[in-house]
């Protein structure tokens, strides 16, 4: 049955609402994102929420962006954006020379002194942005002159460059500069943000959308999309439906095997595969449950933890529960970094000789009710996961299954987001149905969660082998050739797989649906959004929302 | 009048400071980091300790208490952890959505539940009476989020004659001329409007019936039957007179249900409105919106009930005479 509203809308807006004169050649269009969530605020430093990181990538530039290969060693596979060139001066000192047509929003230049004062607001305490760590090797940012700013590091490593422009979304200091730093978190900039970017903030309607229109003066060139509006729905179910009834245009991942079958079956929707940054593991926690001075009386012990990881079947969970979607990884890592390689390098899947290795450590089930025991305790522990996550409950009552075959008792424990935060963070609990969206770059992305220098952290288990800090350490610090920096990091994952501190159990490909109806979609992997502004809508596909015209900017 | 309408309003103050003081201690007791939330990002400890001291968590909870109650007292509700703006306009951002919901619904509610009521009275004992006396039961015992799914599914999935989500569509409503907007508002508020007014339809229905039937067996119906009255005259004219008012102390019955239904349905239809928030604000353990929405609408609700009163004291002198 054709939908009979979109038609009386069409009709009406046909009648007598704004002119259908919105489009200019190529330059047109509405693209709706059904997003899965809210941004609490658009001020970058206070904030790493994926959302806000989505919209901010139109709104406010860095000097340099990551280019599709993904690549973060060195600086030649970088896009410009605010800087038009750089240059390194010495091994610590690096040049950027701002593109000089480069403007706010509101029609002020972008200034030199706007990127020292946007790496001093990044690194102040009390804006307490949570890229403030990552900074750390930045020794100081000044303005030569009004075009070029100057980055001084306090040390060398591969990934300089990066680390100088990933986190930095440079900051109009003529409209923040007065503004006290502790007040940040809650300033009404936040809310109503004045940027340099592609597009600009047209109405942010809490509960509702977000709409940004193109700017018509980016320096860069006028994105074709005339309208992008992010349209909030939480619900991963109902922003697949949005998309599938055509209300919206695009959704970023579809996660479920499920989702991708119904986008398939949607002739007005086209899938986008690409690789992903998130993985998804089983932490144990090394530790007593709540008591960080005592090893855990099950997982303390590494060949009962190199033991359960034999009894899962980590590829026929994948296939379980999700299909082509995933991969089982060799490693703590995504399938977007180059170390990424298809042959699992974990322990394989061997029953026999799971329970061959509980028994040599005294895990005996000597009362016959499939329970092991030693010294009186039962081989039995729960695994802690966020109740909002079908995914990771399926993989809980599939571990649930397989763990009971080598004799060990599993409870699942769902709860929701802000105590599983609490509960991670505080180590109590056995073990952990854990997922990272990491870094485009292992050197955060394991060196700041898996190593000794993250518990407290990330690390909520605990996991700590001087071994493997030494590698990860040696890995980021870049020495040698590729070859050797990459048979570092191939090391470190053998380290870490044996000790088994988790199970590692997918790693997402994701898949993109967007309305066929919009033409040169690219996405980047780690920054879904950041290349819409040469996505565009071909003049014989418009549809109704496509006509309206954007508020003037 | 001048007596009993302060006697309302010290009353409203008492459960207003009793809802904000049970609110404030539950939503602390709760377990949960409000700022530690199950993310796919490390959080950095320093960062969190950070936002707990710029939003006062690091204070004894009597401090916070009082600080709360101080700024209660002044209108202020606080700033929301998880929109970085004030509690108040988020509310105020968020209320005109329920109370728009919440209307379209009781509207339906009365009309549907008091026509229904109609003809069950008018047709007593016989199988139409007994049929609606099956479907109302049926309807009025069935969750609201399970309506709420299969209308959703069938006239949103199925049919597509509906939208799915949201108060209107945010990519068109600005372009659209005002009947435009009209009918863009009316077309997605169908769904959870018919979602909580067949609810209160129902439980409706089966109050009006037996309001009617019991006004059907007073002296002066029969007194209006020996004049000679038609009957249609009489249910319309004399019995239903009498039978709306209990159905009008209702009214100040069916706000809180509304209120409470609305947090399902809102959520299931993406509803901008205070339901959603709270549900929320309760998820995200966002303390002073979670105690914001639940003094707004303890207010609401207080404020309905008055209003419900005033209207029976205008409807039956009898209440008067008992104040």
């Amino acid at each position: 049955m054709p939908r009979l509203a979109p038609f009386a809308i069409a009709v009406v807006l046909a009648a007598g609402c704004r002119p259908a004169d919105a489009c200019r050649g190529d330059v047109c269009g509405t693209l709706v994102v059904a997003a899965l969530g809210e941004p609490a605020t658009l001020l970058p430093p206070v904030t790493d929420q994926q959302l806000a990181r989505d919209v901010h990538d139109q709104l406010f530039l860095k000097l340099a962006d990551v280019g599709m290969s993904a690549n973060t060693i060195g600086d030649a596979d970088f896009e410009p954006q605010l800087a038009q060139r750089w240059e390194w001066e010495d091994s610590l000192t690096l040049v950027f020379h701002l593109h000089p047509d480069a403007r706010w929003h509101d029609g002020r230049p972008v200034t030199a002194g706007d990127v020292a004062f946007t790496f001093a607001a990044y690194t102040d305490s009390q804006v307490n942005s949570p890229a403030r760590p990552a900074l750390a090797r930045i020794a100081g940012v000044t303005a030569r002159d009004s075009l070029t700013a100057v980055f001084r590091f306090s040390q060398a490593f591969p990934e300089m460059f990066y680390e100088a422009v990933h986190h930095l979304r440079v900051l109009p200091q003529h409209l923040l500069g007065d503004l006290p730093r502790g007040q940040w978190s809650t300033a009404e900039f936040g809310r109503a943000p004045v940027g340099n970017g592609p597009y600009r903030l047209a109405s942010w309607t809490p509960g509702v959308a977000l709409t940004l229109t193109a700017d018509t003066g980016f320096f860069l060139g006028r994105p074709h999309l005339a309208r992008l509006v992010w349209r909030f729905q939480p619900d991963l179910a109902a922003a697949v439906n949005l998309v599938v009834a055509g209300d919206a245009d695009a959704i970023e991942v579809l996660v479920s095997p499920d989702n991708v079958r119904r986008a398939r079956e949607t002739p007005h929707l086209a899938l986008y595969p690409y690789p992903g940054l998130a993985y998804g593991y089983l932490g144990f926690n090394l530790r007593a449950n709540g008591g960080a001075s005592r090893p855990h009386p099950v997982f303390g012990d590494r060949e009962v933890r190199r033991a359960l990881t034999m009894a899962v079947d980590r590829e026929r969970m994948r296939a379980n529960a999700l299909g082509e979607l995933a991969k089982v990884p060799p490693g703590p890592i995504p399938t977007l970094w180059p170390l990424w390689e298809p042959r699992p390098r974990a322990l394989r899947y061997d029953t026999a000789a799971a329970r061959r290795l509980l028994a040599e450590r005294g895990w005996v089930d000597r009362d016959g009710d499939g329970v092991r025991e030693k010294a009186g305790v039962p081989l039995a522990f729960a695994i802690m996961l966020p109740s909002t996550s079908g995914l990771r409950r399926q993989y809980a009552r599939l571990l649930q299954e397989q763990l009971a075959r080598v004799g060990a008792k599993v409870a699942i424990d769902e709860v929701d987001g802000p105590v599983y935060g609490e509960r991670t963070a505080a180590g109590r609990f056995d073990a952990y149905l854990g997922a990272w969206n990491v870094d485009p770059t292992p050197s955060t992305g394991i060196g700041g969660i898996w190593t000794s220098g993250a518990i407290g952290r990330a690390n909520h288990g605990g996991y700590a082998n001087p071994a493997f800090d030494d590698l990860v350490a040696r890995a980021s610090s870049g020495a040698g050739s590729p070859d050797s920096v990459r048979a570092l990091w191939r090391r470190a994952l053998e380290t870490f797989n044996d000790d088994a501190p988790a199970v590692v159990l997918f790693a997402m490909d994701n898949v993109a649906a967007v309305h066929a109806r919009v033409a040169d979609v690219r996405i980047r992997p780690d920054s879904y959004w950041a290349l819409v502004r040469t996505w565009r809508i071909p003049a014989d596909r418009l549809i109704a929302r496509d006509r309206v015209a954007p508020a003037a900017n | 009048m001048a007596a009993w309408l302060a006697r309302r309003v010290v009353a409203a103050l008492a459960i207003l400071w009793t809802v904000a003081t049970l609110t404030f201690v539950a939503v602390h007791a709760a377990p949960g980091e409000p700022f530690l939330p199950a993310a796919e990002r490390p959080a950095d400890p320093a960062v969190v300790a950070e936002l707990r001291r710029q939003f006062g968590l690091d204070r004894p909870l009597h401090v916070q208490y009082a600080r709360y109650l101080g700024a209660l007292a002044t209108g202020d509700l606080g700033v929301s952890f998880s929109q970085r703006r004030p509690v108040a306009a988020a509310i105020a951002a968020a209320l005109p959505h329920t109370l728009f919901l919440a209307a379209a619904a009781l509207l339906l509610d009365y009309v549907l539940g008091i026509a229904i009521g109609l003809v069950q009275a008018a047709t007593a004992g016989r199988r139409l009476d007994d049929a609606l006396t099956v479907v109302t039961l049926m309807i009025a015992s069935l969750p609201a989020f399970w309506v709420a799914l299969v209308l959703l599914l069938v006239f949103g999935e199925w049919l597509r004659w509906l939208p799915v989500a949201g108060a209107y569509d945010p990519a068109l409503y600005d372009a659209l001329p005002l009947a435009g907007r009209v009918a863009d508002r009316l077309r997605h508020l169908a769904l959870p409007a018919a979602t909580l007014g067949l609810l209160g339809a129902a439980a409706t229905a089966r109050y009006q019936r037996a309001a009617l039937l019991e006004a059907l067996g007073q002296e002066y119906v029969r007194t209006a039957r020996a004049k000679g009255l038609d009957e249609r005259r009489v249910l319309l004219r004399h019995a239903w007179r009498n039978a709306l008012v209990p159905i009008t102390a209702l009214l100040g019955l069916a706000l809180p249900f509304l209120l409470t239904g609305a947090v399902l349905v809102e959520t299931v239809f993406a509803w901008p409105g205070m339901g959603r928030l709270a549900a929320d604000a309760i998820t995200l353990r966002d303390y002073p919106l979670v105690t914001g929405t639940a003094v707004t609408a303890s207010a609401v609700v207080v404020l309905g009930s008055l209003v419900a009163d005033l209207l029976l004291r205008a409807a039956d002198p009898r209440v008067r005479v008992h104040d």
